[in-house]
């Protein structure tokens, strides 16, 4: 898969942009959150789909479909966890600074 | 950590254009990712021998359809496909090439084509038998009709080409290699090619035998023709070798005394046996016709053409098979040329003197038989003798001056009688004729020399 990625890596890389921006808002966003009930689901439904690929059951072009579309997921993840973090870490200081003498 | 529990709860929203960008990356990608694996999965297979190689890729799985020509080679083959970076699963279809048994290859040739035909061990080898087909046959058409099977005998390449080497000297047939033993069919091109087919077959590879050589030779033709226009004899065709040929030729001049002889013979292997003892008695029934054909081929002997009055006609017809060697068959197709018309006395002598001195008759060395080589004269002095009928002949005998003068003459009167015994057993009145033996003592050249004694042995014929 390492060196196909010459043909999507585009794709992969709008993927972790798209999810470090996701990130960047998500902590300022005031909007309703998935429930943890729905959260649990999607987290046991991704797992699933990630022992599908590993286990090389789905064939033909659906299987690369799942693998291409779980590691454009994976990187999702990560862009959205990086994006995150950042946002927090530059809103914590700005308040330390605010709140400062 | 906490933190990053509660901001993934509202990360949801990118999954929506994250769904669009997998879609256009799954629509863009596939077909250059299959194109690029199939590629390189041919490309890890190159130096791999298999047949009817097939390589379809889904996504990033490969199916895998060929025929191997051993286990090892099937698992080498499977193993280099997987082995290709970014193949997520191979589908295994590959087989083993079917096993013939028994292993049969065949090289046949008819009028336009060589047809090769059978089972081929491997492609390198069907390509190396095409090849040298197409090499030693030289323009003649190749049909490849060969599979590829396992099971072929070890040192199969080197008799199949052998064979193959053969097929060129063969004018059409068929060649079979079964498992190790070779079966041959047909004709060869050439005098000969039959025997250098067999010679050939002695050096196949250890373990081959051939099992059947049905190959039959062209005939063996000797023809010779009489034209009494032109006053030759023309020899064309087939000889077993120099000595033959000479003795042939020899013999030729020695019975067509008036004819030059044309030699066009060839030397060439595969004659019938007895071929000389037979040849040479019917060049012999030849030169009493006037005009004529003889045409020997393989161990039939036909011979036509116009015998110069009907008793020839009937001794050539009824003596000549009875000279040959066993097994060979004689075919006559004798007429009688028209008589000519009778002449005077004078010009009958004029005649015999022409005759005679062309050629004298001879006999067997000390004795009165007459030899097989003088009927051709015979026959012309016998016409001669029909054109005159009323005319008395005188056959004077002579010898040289050689030996014992009373030897001499009971030898020229025994000689001379000879011809005269043959001239009636030809159908000419016994009273026509007086056998007269003069010995030595009428020399037409001196006794001292070889060539004077040759002159002096003869029959004269004087018209009386």
């Amino acid at each position: 898969m390492a060196n196909l990625a010459t043909f999507f890596w585009g794709w992969l890389l709008a993927s972790f942009l798209l999810g470090l921006a996701m990130g960047w808002v998500a902590v300022v966003h005031r909007g309703q959150g998935v429930s943890k009930l729905v959260a649990r689901c999607l987290a046991v439904l991704a797992a699933g789909l990630v022992a599908a690929a590993l286990a090389r059951v789905v064939p033909g072009r659906a299987g690369y479909w799942l693998d291409l579309g779980l590691v454009m997921f994976g990187l999702y993840l990560a862009g959205c966890a990086i994006g995150s973090w950042l946002r927090d870490w530059v809103v914590s200081r700005a308040l330390r600074r605010t709140d400062g003498p | 950590m906490h933190g990053l529990f509660r901001w993934s709860s509202k990360w949801w929203p990118g999954v929506i254009p994250l769904v669009v960008f997998w879609a256009f990356a799954a629509w863009t990608s596939t077909a250059p990712i299959e194109a690029d694996l199939a590629a390189r999965s041919n490309a890890a297979l190159k130096d791999t021998v298999l047949d009817k190689k097939r390589i379809a890729v889904a996504g990033r799985d490969v199916s895998f359809a060929a025929e191997a020509f051993s286990e090892d080679g099937r698992q080498d083959a499977v193993g280099s496909v997987e082995a290709v970076p970014g193949v997520r699963l191979v589908n295994d279809e590959t087989r083993l090439v079917p096993e013939a048994k028994p292993f049969v290859w065949s090289a046949e040739r008819d009028v336009v084509r060589v047809t090769l035909g059978g089972s081929a061990p491997l492609p390198a080898i069907k390509g190396r038998l095409l090849e040298a087909a197409r090499a030693g046959l030289g323009g003649v058409e190749v049909a490849d009709q060969m599979n590829l099977s396992r099971g072929a005998p070890p040192r199969f390449d080197s008799a199949a080409l052998l064979l193959l080497d053969q097929i060129g000297k063969l004018k059409d047939g068929k060649i079979t290699l079964s498992d190790t033993t070779v079966s041959l069919a047909g004709m060869a091109r050439d005098l000969g090619g039959r025997e250098a087919i067999a010679a050939a077959l002695k050096n196949l590879p250890e373990g081959f035998s051939v099992a059947a050589n049905d190959i039959k030779a062209p005939p063996y033709v000797f023809q010779a023709y009489k034209d009494p226009v032109a006053v030759t004899v023309t020899l064309t065709g087939y000889v077993p070798d120099n000595n033959v040929h000479a003795a042939l030729v020899a013999a030729a001049g020695r019975k067509f005394f008036s004819e030059k002889v044309v030699d066009n013979l060839k030397a060439s292997v595969g004659a019938p046996a007895g071929f000389a003892s037979a040849v040479v008695p019917a060049l012999g029934a030849l030169s009493r016709l006037s005009t004529g054909t003889l045409v020997v081929s393989d161990r039939e002997v036909k011979l036509s053409g116009d015998a110069l009055y009907e008793a020839a006609a009937g001794q050539i017809r009824a003596g000549l098979g009875k000279d040959f060697p066993q097994g060979w068959q004689f075919k006559a197709d004798i007429s009688v040329k028209p008589q000519a018309a009778p002449v005077d006395a004078t010009v009958c002598q004029q005649l015999f003197a022409d005759l005679l001195a062309k050629a004298r008759i001879r006999f067997e060395s000390g004795r009165g038989d007459i030899s097989q080589d003088s009927l051709g004269l015979l026959d012309r002095l016998i016409e001669t003798a029909l054109r005159c009928p009323s005319a008395n002949i005188e056959i004077a005998g002579h010898t040289d001056a050689d030996g014992d003068q009373a030897f001499n003459q009971t030898l020229s009167e025994k000689r001379a009688q000879a011809v005269a015994e043959y001239l009636v057993r030809a159908g000419l009145p016994a009273d026509r004729f007086t056998a007269v033996g003069y010995g030595s003592t009428q020399p037409l050249a001196g006794n001292d020399t070889d060539e004077g004694k040759a002159q002096n042995r003869r029959i004269d014929f004087v018209v009386k």
